[in-house]
């Protein structure tokens, strides 16, 4: 019966229609294109602040040339958190929570970094597998590892936000499930379990929040590597 | 489990690069900053100190 379990993560499809495709529009749909007035509504004001401010903490330690990622960092990370806050409703569905739309992010973009890398300045992007003051015998070694390492980013990357997720939503299901059971029964112990399940929505809108942040964050320390 | 099922990866990642192209930037840039930072010509005020009004 553990298996009914994940049946929430099933993409959902209606009459063949992927149901995805309605909920990856969530976040286009929720944010209005500012109007260019000198003075915008709370809502347009709330967003600039946070674009603003989020670009600025993001991309003052990239240097000049990275700054081209600006726009493609904000983008992503307002799509991931409004997709992972959005999860957290009930009867939502969280897109994030697919194994294939984080590697689908993951992977090309670590890959568009590590390209950067290559052809902007192979040597430094080389060198990133020889951390310095290494001793001569450990040499072969520690390069297969730090390779190892550098291909494991992307999978770590996309598999990091799926799993977060993913056990968060589970664990959101499992708890109510038991807080309903016993609602009748033992209410003492549904009590307990609906005060689990308070805590537990608590850590996971956070958890929601900082994971979109940890993704892009990755992004831009991979970016700031290799530019 | 579901994630795993290799059928719609596909279809999710076309679809979510194409909203995440398409979609997403426009919305983003249109975004005005008006007040250009420049770490440059940003001094640091001088410290005064500073209390309560009625002490």
């Amino acid at each position: 019966m553990t298996m009914n379990l994940f049946n929430q993560f099933l993409s959902p499809t209606f009459l063949g229609l992927p149901l995805i495709a309605i909920a990856l529009m969530a976040p286009c749909l929720l944010y209005p294109s500012p109007a260019p007035w000198w003075q915008s509504n709370r809502w347009t004001t709330l967003q600039n602040w946070f674009i603003g401010s989020f670009i600025k903490q993001t991309l003052s330690p990239i240097n000049t040339k990275g700054h081209s990622w600006a726009l493609l960092l904000a983008t992503l990370m307002v799509f991931l958190i409004t997709l992972n806050t959005l999860g957290l409703l009930p009867y939502t569905f969280t897109p994030t929570t697919q194994l294939s739309l984080n590697m689908a992010f993951a992977v090309p973009l670590w890959l568009a970094t590590v390209i950067m890398g290559f052809r902007n300045s192979p040597t430094h992007a080389l060198g990133h597998l020889l951390p310095e003051g290494t001793p001569t015998p450990l040499v072969p070694i520690l390069i297969i590892i730090e390779s190892i390492s550098l291909l494991i980013r992307p999978l770590a990357l996309g598999v990091r936000l799926t799993a977060n997720l993913t056990a968060g939503h589970l664990l959101i299901q499992l708890v109510s499930s038991a807080a309903f059971s016993l609602l009748l029964s033992q209410t003492t112990a549904a009590s307990l379990a609906v005060g689990l399940l308070l805590l537990l929505t608590i850590l996971e809108i956070a958890v929601a929040m900082i994971q979109a942040y940890v993704f892009v964050l990755l992004l831009s320390l991979y970016l700031q590597e290799n530019v | 489990m579901p994630q795993l099922n290799p059928a719609p990866w596909f279809l999710i990642l076309v679809f979510s690069w194409l909203i995440f192209l398409a979609l997403m930037p426009p919305k983003i840039l249109t975004h005005q900053f008006p007040h250009e930072p420049s770490t440059l010509t940003a001094h640091k005020p001088k410290a005064n100190s500073w209390t309560w009004a009625w002490q």
